[in-house]
């Protein structure tokens, strides 16, 4: 991995609100991470922590406060000319958590796949699009018969898949996943993440995977940061973080997933982790380096306490 | 011993509940004869796929379906104690009325899966909690106050007093969810149903009140039913565990029985779907087809095409529920004493082994 080029390289990203003369939301503060091709980054952390902000500061629905974004060659944090953005747009695609609130109830599934190839004029004849939809739509498990019926017509998991085609038919190099599954029943995730892998294997595609189910992180993910605050406080690979979680915010994350094993789960309490009690300062520390691509953000003294 | 006998009390009992749909394609037969029962101070899992019928009949327990939904057939009985005096009804017997003013809210309370729909975003949280007293239970206001108080603090909210007059969006997601805990069990429930209480939620304040449910459940002895597909949720609080599958529960039992020996084959693909932290398999396991369209009458085992398992009798012949315990029952021909013997999947008899052995390596 080391002498490979990352596809997408985020360095000290910040990301700030202004809400008001006093008030400003630091939404991301300082963040820092890379995505090789082919390779998959699960984002987790709680509810407000600056997940989904980051996909949206990446994909450039905002403008980031500082910080850079590297993507495929191209610093992409700065004003965009044209064909960068016309670049960005055919080669980052986003899908979004809720199927149905992202998908027009209006119109066909033929055209909401092909939106994108519209847009950005990329088929010479009406045969060219529809013979794209249908392979992409073959792609995804569903069949050709499916192009003309509306998306109310479809099963929660075929909805996602629809969404899924609509990002793949512009053939991507990255695809930001936020929450995309977390709607879903547990036979439907499974078969969105196997087809997820299963195109990645094929196409060589990488995913920033947001989520806040761990379990289903660590299955999809190769490596994984563990956001709290706006501040990226752990990385590493799934093994690096799931044997060795150093950061305590990490620690009581895992040890907050419930098992699903009964005679053990009725007896586990989980570990709490109070930020405002804890004596930690995140603004104080910085990137440690524990060992392969594990990384804790943390200061000296922190660090000696927690390793 | 009086706890005893409480504890041996049936606080609902559903039988033979169908519920229709009118849409404008046709009739759908949502639920097509669930039967269920709850014990005091017992806690109930319901699982299964998406559009199965959980939240459908809970619903109905609720007396609060949508006006296109027909009762077919059943009886849902209820037991409740109003100032100590025990008292039965079949709900379903009950004007739409006659439950808001007595049973909602005050025996039965829900939580449902988003706080902020359930919250009032122009009044203080305060004077959301001590509305249902007020009108329930004719408390006076300084009782209702004082109430409130011991409410917050139970539900693990610190400064109380403070955060009486905060409104909903000055609160965090967690907050939130735990005020509208704490409204839930403000006129002491007999019943609370929970559904899906925290997918909306992120890991750690899940657990925190999962643990705290289940702590003001045991102090105050009340029933609960969880609505959720988190199969680890359903490990950590249930006593009971109910699956569901095209409107009908099609095995029930014991947590443990339910997870270590497990017996419908809809059962064996939920279990096997679930990803587990301690193997790194490159497929995950998902359940073949589709769940059949309930707007045509089904013939046989609803299951029967999806199940590699299925028997002949099974496209034919709707299965009886098949008792395995006292308290473990499942609906599959494959339990009929003449049935050839089918064995769940490998891969999963594997995990539950290792499951046992993790169990009693931990000292359970
Ligand atoms: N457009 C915006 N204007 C002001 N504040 C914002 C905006 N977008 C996000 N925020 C704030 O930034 C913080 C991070 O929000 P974000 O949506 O990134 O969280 P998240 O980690 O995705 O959480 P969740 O798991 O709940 O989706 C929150 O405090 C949020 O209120
Ligand atoms: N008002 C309605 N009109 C028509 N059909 C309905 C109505 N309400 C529910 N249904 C149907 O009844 C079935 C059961 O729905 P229900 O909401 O109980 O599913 P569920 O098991 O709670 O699923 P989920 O896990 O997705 O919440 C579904 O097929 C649903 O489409
Ligand atoms: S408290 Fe009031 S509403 Fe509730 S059961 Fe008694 S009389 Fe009826
Ligand atoms: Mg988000
Ligand atoms: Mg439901």
């Amino acid at each position: 991995m080391d002498n490979k080029q990352p596809l997408l390289d985020v360095k000290d990203l910040k990301q700030f609100f202004r809400i008001s003369n006093k008030f400003t939301v630091k939404a991301v503060n300082g963040v820092s991470f890379h995505i090789y091709p082919g390779e998959t980054y699960g984002l987790v952390g709680e509810s407000g922590s600056g997940k989904s902000t980051i996909g949206r500061s990446v994909i450039r629905l905002y403008d980031p406060t500082a910080g850079t974004i590297n993507f495929d060659g191209v610093d992409i944090s700065g004003k965009l000319s044209d064909t960068e953005v016309q670049h960005l747009r055919t080669n980052m695609q986003m899908i979004f958590q809720d199927p149905m609130a992202s998908l027009n109830p209006r119109r066909k599934v033929l055209d909401i796949i092909a939106q994108g190839l519209d847009v950005h004029h990329l088929c010479k004849s009406k045969q060219e699009r529809e013979e794209k939809v249908y392979q992409i739509l073959e792609k995804v498990g569903l069949s050709r018969e499916h192009a003309n019926r509306y998306p109310h017509q479809f099963s929660g998991g075929q909805r996602q898949r629809i969404g899924i085609a609509r990002a793949l038919i512009m053939n991507p190099k990255l695809i930001i996943a936020d929450e995309a599954i977390s709607a879903l029943d547990v036979s439907i995730q499974a078969q969105v993440v196997n087809l997820m892998k299963e195109i990645q294997r094929e196409t060589n595609i990488a995913f920033l995977f947001i989520a806040h189910d761990l379990s289903m992180v660590k299955y999809i993910s190769d490596r994984i940061g563990v956001l709290h605050l706006g501040y990226l406080l752990e990385t590493g690979t799934k093994e690096e973080i799931f044997s060795n979680p150093v950061h305590p915010y990490t620690r009581s994350l895992l040890s907050a997933i419930p098992l699903s094993n009964p005679r053990i789960e009725k007896h586990r309490t989980s570990e709490t982790y109070e930020y405002e009690t804890s004596g930690i300062d995140y603004a104080k520390g910085v990137s440690n380096h524990i060992d392969g691509t594990h990384y804790v953000h943390a200061t000296p003294e922190e660090l000696k306490v927690w390793l | 011993m009086t706890e005893a006998i409480k504890k041996e009390e049936k606080i609902l009992s559903i039988r033979d509940l169908s519920i229709s749909f009118q849409t404008a394609l046709g009739s759908v037969d949502a639920i097509r004869g669930v039967e269920l029962d709850l014990y005091r101070g017992e806690t109930l899992a319901i699982v299964g796929e998406s559009g199965s019928g959980k939240s459908v009949t809970m619903k109905a327990v609720m007396g609060i379906l949508s006006s296109n939904g027909v009762i077919n057939s059943g009886s849902i009985d209820f037991t409740y104690y109003d100032n100590d005096e025990k008292i039965d009804v079949d709900i379903l017997k009950l004007t739409k009325k006659h439950m808001r003013s007595h049973i909602n809210g005050k025996h039965i309370a829900m939580i449902f899966q988003d706080p902020m729909t359930s919250l009032n975003p122009t009044m203080n949280i305060g004077a959301q909690i001590m509305e249902g007293m007020i009108w329930h239970k004719k408390a006076n206001k300084k009782e209702a106050y004082q109430r409130a108080l011991e409410l917050l603090e139970l539900v693990g909210i610190t400064d109380a007093k403070k955060r009486m007059k905060n409104y909903p969006h000055q609160l965090s997601g967690g907050m939130r969810q735990r005020v509208v805990i704490a409204i839930a069990l403000a006129c002491n429930p007999d019943l609370l149903i929970c559904d899906e209480p925290t997918t909306a939620l992120d890991v750690t304040i899940q657990a925190k009140i999962l643990e705290l449910i289940k702590d003001i459940q045991k102090k105050m002895n009340i029933s609960v039913i969880y609505i959720t597909h988190d199969l680890g949720v359903v490990a950590k609080v249930a006593d009971y565990v109910a699956v569901m599958y095209a409107g009908k529960i099609v095995e029930k039992g014991t947590v443990d029985e339910v997870f270590y020996d497990p017996r419908h084959p809809y059962t064996w693909g939920l279990l096997s779907a679930m990803p587990d932290l301690d193997t790194f398999d490159d497929v995950l396991y998902t359940i073949p087809g589709s769940p059949p369209n309930l707007s045509h009458k089904v013939e046989g085992d609803a299951f029967a095409d999806r199940n590699i398992y299925a028997l002949n009798i099974d496209h034919r012949l709707e299965p009886p529920m098949f008792k395995i315990s006292d308290t473990h029952y499942a609906a599959t021909w494959l339990l009929h004493e003449k049935a050839p013997k089918v064995e769940m999947p490998k891969a999963l008899k594997e995990r539950i082994e290792r499951m046992l052995k993790e169990a009693s390596d931990d000292g359970q």
